[in-house]
């Protein structure tokens, strides 16, 4: 009798993002408590190149130490991301990716086995080598094949991008504190400037995806929408943010959602909705009942009322319908880590394939969320709100612009805010205030 | 002193609140964010107090004025930011609404408003138990215990878990007696909400005096008992208001 209220369905998309960043947070947040990781002052990293940060430095010259770590960082970024650039520009589309696998093997075998038996050995669980070796190896490989390739289950391809998150966010930790801080705030000035600027090597990598309609070889997480009940009814998904946002156009009402191909609702959940409008200019051999990934045939290009038709490349067709509202945003977030390996974007299309968000904001997000951990509770919360409150900013951002947006730098000022107003302001106060047992 | 009597504190000042949040937000998305936002705005409120109050921090041990002063400047803070959220919720939901008309669906249900109303609040008091509590429970992991001078019948992490829980309870509902009462512009409601956050803030003045918490913890959950109950006739009476509203049209 009741007609299905508005509020069942409104912000699914935003939350679809935010419950893997939360997650990953808080496992990176459990692993710094029980691991007790301190900075070792004694890894020379890339980020650590010219200035070890030593505990009983001066705060002046820390002051310098740290400026200089995170200049040369970003330098060494921005240089890796240019080289992305050209790689991309001449073609080696296919080097690119072997190379995300290797990477993606390289940091789930060896820094996630790091962690797997610092754990061991901290918990003392009896596991015998061989057992563990061919438990990692295993893991390791299922990551390695979920990054790219198109039969696995979304479910497992989003776990493995946290996890590689949580990795390498918890080998971030290991830096010193200052050197920490000027890094995070280096790498959102940089993401904002390679993004927005013309000149910016983000920017040209959109474009360049755009122009050729191919999709990055770069590691998202994509925070798919499952199919919703609500067929034939325009229901969540990216159209209705922007259509509450931005006041969007009345087309949103003609939508039909519908899986590809008629198939059975088990397999479907995997792959995108597709959005019909006219039934009419469906390919002759109607929508075939496999789809290959159709990601595949993704266009990132902006506009167009036409139609487009793509083809897969296991030669699966499908009939893309596109409204007269512009694809939506992309949001790039980038960064690095030892093994120079490149994030990804975020973007959001009107298909209701819901938002995609770079691995490295997965990362640098829960860097800055580890490092509060390390002192204490208070300013972890404090932290993750600032993020959240971050993120959501910038998702609204992403409906409104309709263009790449960086996903780093509100999130990150936010969060180093909170970290120092909570530290220096709030914790003499609530502290004071608890312990003499008087609460509001 | 565990790692389970960790769990424990954390869960009795929490647990209701995590069951609330399980079965009403979890389902909704947009009631996440709410909370999310609430919780947010919470913790500005505390910052700003806290940056007020810095220049005179550590007050005096000993002393009960300036503690009441303190407590008196944070709940009229809080509670003329309580309305400016509330001002903020009514431009919310008129765009909700439009955006409603827009895509031809139904607008706001009073079971919506309330519902957003109650995240809102759950928000407040999560934060108020995160901040007040939690954050002072990692001791509590791991081997020993702490006691307070003035109480020492019981851990400091247990009566502190104990407090929130009331407090949770206060700051959630009435939240949502707050909404309802600016809404309908009823005086007895707008003024009750402001008067529960104060008196519940004093009360906890009483645990000033040595042994204090004997009687200030009972009356806290007097006063959020009065809360709950109050909350819920008020609920209950606006929704058999709006079924017998609604009951001549339904076909």
């Amino acid at each position: 009798m009741e007609s299905s209220s508005i509020l069942d369905s409104l912000g699914v998309e935003i939350i679809g993002v935010m419950a893997p960043v939360s997650i990953c947070m808080f496992l990176v947040v459990l692993l710094t408590y029980s691991l007790s990781v301190t900075s070792d002052p004694q890894i020379r990293t890339a980020a650590n190149l010219i200035y070890v940060e030593n505990p009983s430095d001066s705060a002046t010259v820390k002051l310098e130490g740290s400026l200089e770590n995170a200049i040369v960082f970003v330098v060494l970024v921005a240089a890796v991301t240019f080289v992305l650039v050209l790689l991309f520009y001449y073609n080696f589309t296919n080097f690119l990716k072997h190379y995300m696998r290797f990477s993606a093997f390289f940091v789930l075998g060896t820094m996630g086995g790091a962690i797997f038996l610092s754990i061991i050995q901290h918990f003392s669980i009896p596991v015998d080598s061989i057992t563990c070796f061919v438990l990692l190896f295993n893991f390791t490989v299922l990551g390695t094949l979920s990054v790219f390739s198109e039969g696995m289950p979304i479910v497992v391809r989003q776990c493995y991008m946290v996890v590689m998150g949580i990795v390498v966010a918890a080998w971030f930790t290991k830096l010193p504190e200052w050197t920490t801080w000027f890094i995070l705030v280096a790498l959102a000035l940089y993401d904002l400037v390679a993004v927005l600027a013309p000149g910016g090597p983000l920017k040209l990598l959109v474009e360049l995806a755009s122009t050729r309609d191919e999709e990055l070889p770069a590691m998202v997480y994509e925070a798919r929408p499952t199919v919703s009940s609500h067929r034939g009814r325009n229901g969540g998904g990216g159209s209705s943010l922007r259509v509450l946002v931005g006041g969007g156009v009345s087309d949103s009402g003609s939508v039909e959602l519908q899986a590809v191909g008629n198939h059975d609702a088990t397999h479907n959940l995997d792959y995108n909705a597709v959005a019909v409008m006219d039934i009419d200019s469906v390919d002759g051999g109607g929508r075939s009942p496999l789809a290959g990934n159709p990601r595949e045939g993704h266009s990132a290009s902006p506009v167009s009322s036409e139609h487009s038709r793509e083809l897969a490349s296991i030669g699966n067709r499908e009939s893309v319908a596109e409204e007269e509202m512009s694809p939506l945003v992309e949001l790039m977030g980038w960064g690095d880590n030892r093994e120079e390996e490149p994030r990804g974007l975020e973007e959001s299309d009107n298909f209701d394939r819901g938002i995609k968000l770079g691995l490295g904001d997965f990362i640098f997000y829960s860097v800055l969320v580890g490092r509060a951990a390390m002192y204490d509770l208070m300013t972890v919360y404090a932290c993750y709100l600032a993020i959240i409150s971050g993120l959501g900013c910038t998702l609204i951002l992403l409906s409104v612009y309709n263009k790449a947006l960086p996903a780093l730098p509100i999130s990150i000022m936010l969060g180093v805010v909170f970290y120092f107003l909570t530290r220096l302001l709030m914790e003499p106060f609530v502290v004071g205030m608890t312990t003499n047992l008087m609460m509001f | 002193m565990t790692v389970a009597a960790g769990i424990g504190y954390a869960l009795l000042a929490l647990g209701p609140s995590l069951s609330l949040f399980v079965s009403v937000i979890s389902r909704k998305p947009f009631l996440i964010l709410t909370l999310l936002s609430s919780t947010l705005v919470w913790l500005v409120s505390l910052i700003v107090l806290s940056g007020l109050w810095r220049p005179f921090l550590p007050l005096k041990a000993n002393v009960v004025w300036p503690y009441a002063l303190l407590v008196l400047s944070s709940v009229c803070f809080q509670e003329a930011l309580r309305f400016l959220f509330w001002k903020l919720y009514m431009r919310l939901e008129d765009v909700l609404d439009s955006f409603a008309d827009r895509i031809s669906r139904p607008r706001l249900f009073l079971t919506d408003k309330l519902q957003i109303a109650l995240a809102g609040g759950l928000g407040h008091g999560v934060a108020h138990a995160v901040f007040f509590c939690l954050s002072l429970l990692t001791p509590a992991f791991g081997p020993a215990t702490f006691y307070v001078d003035r109480f020492s019948k019981v851990p400091f992490f247990l009566i502190s878990a104990i407090i929130a829980l009331a407090f949770v309870t206060i700051h959630t509902f009435s939240m949502v007696i707050a909404f309802e009462g600016y809404a309908k512009g009823n005086k007895v409601d707008q003024v009750i909400v402001p008067v529960i956050h104060l008196s519940a803030g004093m009360l906890t003045l009483v645990n000033f005096a040595s042994e204090g918490c004997v009687i200030g913890v009972p009356l806290l959950y007097l006063v959020a008992s009065l809360t709950l109950l109050h909350c819920g006739k008020m609920v209950w009476q606006r929704l058999i208001e709006s079924r017998n509203q609604s009951g001549p049209t339904l076909r």
